[in-house]
């Protein structure tokens, strides 16, 4: 069973990586869209789904690295701006990480939203007083240069979610989860394990925002730190199930190709089907998909 | 310095602080008694909004009515929800461990229905109507007929809830279920309905100020979530379940709010309510509500 998850992983893979030789321009934009949910929905579950932190402001990070991206482009190799982007995401997370992270449970979610929401207002005032109201990107890479990119980052993000998970530091995590005072007394670093959580499901929204925007080639900060990220991130991993790897993946899977149904001709439905799903299965299917799948399969 | 002495300025503070310690009486009544932390308050203060608005564009309804439509609407929302949501998930034991996470996930689903739910409706076009919008003009301040109205309004209902808390018996088990819930159900306060009364209440609080909201400013469908955050910085700085400082600092952030943007500039507005949301959380991360969660 194991073995088999391994394999369709691979497949989903390379599958991603051959799409831009059939050369068809949808279905790249399709295949960029799932490994971008991919790579958000695993970052994000490095911190939320390990220590139960729930984030509700990832979307601080994507737009984070978009604007670095959009203020480095055309001054240095892409390759160095994609670097700097995830870089100044995950030193973000390192500064605002020790107090943030001291606020527990659900306040802790509506502060990640607030967090991202004062970004996202300051640097829309800093952009309306340099007089510009969005910036144009040229000379951005090759559609399919992003794309691999692109489905690079969704497997590093599942690998590293992977290897958090089976590694000391993964334990520590969960122990943070189960019951925090307990570890801290039993001598767990939370303070450490917490930030370097943080920081590790930080870096990767950095550069994924860098990849989104030149794939739009246009900065709006309005858009760039849209809350609706934060929102569609947390859907999909709670929807996919938290307690697997293949979790998050199933969840921005589904949910992105329900978007290339709905979103372009009908978006209010889609946010609406997106909020009903979400309440249906922290309701009735708490374990989310991979749990559902996974009854299913010791089943029969 | 001449215009932050002027009576001008506190009365648009007056203004503002009255409808903030209404928005955040609403929540902190939820809160209080049921530890829902409820995302979506500012959405029931668009629906109300929008009840006004299609009251009096198609109806000729006006707004004073309204009032009560908005509220008896809102209030039956919020018997839906706790119906048909939150009577669910505090009966099983593995969601209601975690009451205020999930509450907060499953209340951000329903904002985002709700607002969608008006897109689709109505449109994303700003709305708005004109209503009681003369001025008048005394001792040297212009005032229009709404804001004072909205003014009265919100002071009246946020005081005639004090006074009920006070002096009414359903308002004194109201507190005791804020204050000790399990001892509360010893002394045989019915907790199902006051849970269920106070959502009621506390949605058709919510309905009440989006009328009141509606009378000045632009009606759209994703108008609600800044009421969310204020009543949140309101009732952190007010603390949890504390009826009585809720609404004072209400008035608290509205005169902060007028006076700080008359100071620097309306473009500063969201960064200083972000701000000051974010700095008490960091300031106070548990401080102010622990003392209420424990129970």
């Amino acid at each position: 069973m194991k073995s088999f998850g391994m394999i369709i992983r691979i497949a989903l893979a390379v599958f991603g990586a051959a799409v831009p030789f059939i050369g068809s321009p949808y279905l790249m934009g399709v295949v960029f869209q799932v490994a971008m949910w991919i790579a958000l929905a695993q970052s994000w579950s490095m911190l939320s789904a390990t220590t139960g932190y729930l984030s509700l402001g990832h979307a601080v990070f994507y737009g984070v690295g978009a604007y670095v991206c959009v203020l480095l482009t055309g001054k240095i190799p892409f390759e160095l701006a994609l670097l700097a982007a995830a870089g100044s995401a995950a030193l973000f997370a390192a500064l605002v990480g020790m107090p943030v992270l001291r606020v527990r449970g659900p306040y802790f979610v509506i502060l990640t939203y607030g967090l991202s929401e004062l970004v996202r207002h300051i640097v829309m005032r800093i952009e309306s007083a340099l007089g510009s109201f969005g910036r144009m990107i040229f000379d951005v890479p090759a559609t399919e240069v992003l794309l691999w990119w692109m489905v690079g980052l969704a497997v590093l993000a599942t690998l590293g979610a992977y290897a958090i998970r089976h590694s000391r530091f993964g334990a520590g995590l969960a122990a943070i989860r189960e019951d925090e005072v307990a570890a801290e007394t039993v001598g767990v670093p939370v303070t450490r394990l917490k930030l370097l959580a943080f920081v590790a499901s930080a870096a990767i929204p950095g550069a994924v925002g860098a990849l989104a925007l030149l794939r739009t080639s246009y900065f709006e900060p309005a858009q760039a730190f849209d809350p609706v990220i934060s929102f569609t991130i947390v859907t999909m991993a709670l929807v996919g199930g938290t307690d697997t790897v293949r979790g998050p993946i199933l969840g921005a899977v589904g949910f992105a190709l329900l978007s290339e149904l709905l979103w372009s001709s009908l978006p209010q439905l889609y946010m609406i089907v997106l909020g009903l799903t979400l309440i249906v299965f922290i309701l009735f299917v708490p374990r989310g998909l991979s749990g559902l799948f996974g009854r299913i399969g010791r089943a029969s | 310095m001449d215009t932050l002495m002027s009576g001008q300025l506190l009365f648009a503070a007056l203004v503002s602080g009255s409808l903030y310690a209404l928005v955040a009486l609403g929540l902190n009544l939820v809160y209080g008694t049921l530890r829902l932390l409820n995302i979506a308050h500012g959405d029931l203060v668009m629906i109300g909004a929008y009840t006004a608005f299609w009251m009096i564009s198609l109806f000729a309804i006006p707004p004073i009515i309204s009032l009560v439509l908005a509220a008896a609407l809102c209030a039956l929302l919020g018997w839906a929800v706790y119906a048909g949501l939150f009577r669910r998930m505090l009966a099983k034991p593995e969601l209601a461990k975690r009451v205020e996470a999930n509450s907060l996930i499953l209340f951000y689903g329903i904002s985002v229905i709700l607002q969608n739910l008006a897109a689709l409706a109505f449109t994303s076009t700003s709305r708005g109507y004109q209503y009681l919008d003369t001025v008048i003009t005394w001792q040297g301040i212009s005032m229009t007929g709404n804001r004072l109205l909205s003014l009265g309004v919100a002071t009246a209902v946020c005081f005639g809830a004090l006074l009920f808390l006070r002096f009414h018996l359903f308002g004194w088990g109201l507190r005791a279920v804020i204050q000790r819930r399990e001892a509360a159900q010893v002394v045989g306060v019915n907790l199902n309905r006051v849970q269920l009364l106070t959502i009621c209440g506390g949605f058709a609080v919510a309905g009440v100020a989006g009328v009141l909201v509606s009378m000045t400013e632009q009606i759209t469908p994703f108008m609600g979530f800044p009421f969310t955050i204020v009543a949140f910085v309101v009732i952190i700085i007010g603390g949890l379940g504390n009826i009585g400082a809720g609404i004072l600092a209400g008035f608290c952030l509205g005169l902060v709010e007028t006076y700080g943007i008359a100071l620097t500039s309306p473009g500063y507005r969201s960064i200083l309510i972000y701000g000051l949301f974010v700095g008490v959380l960091l300031v106070r991360p548990e401080g102010i509500f622990t003392k209420a969660v424990r129970s």
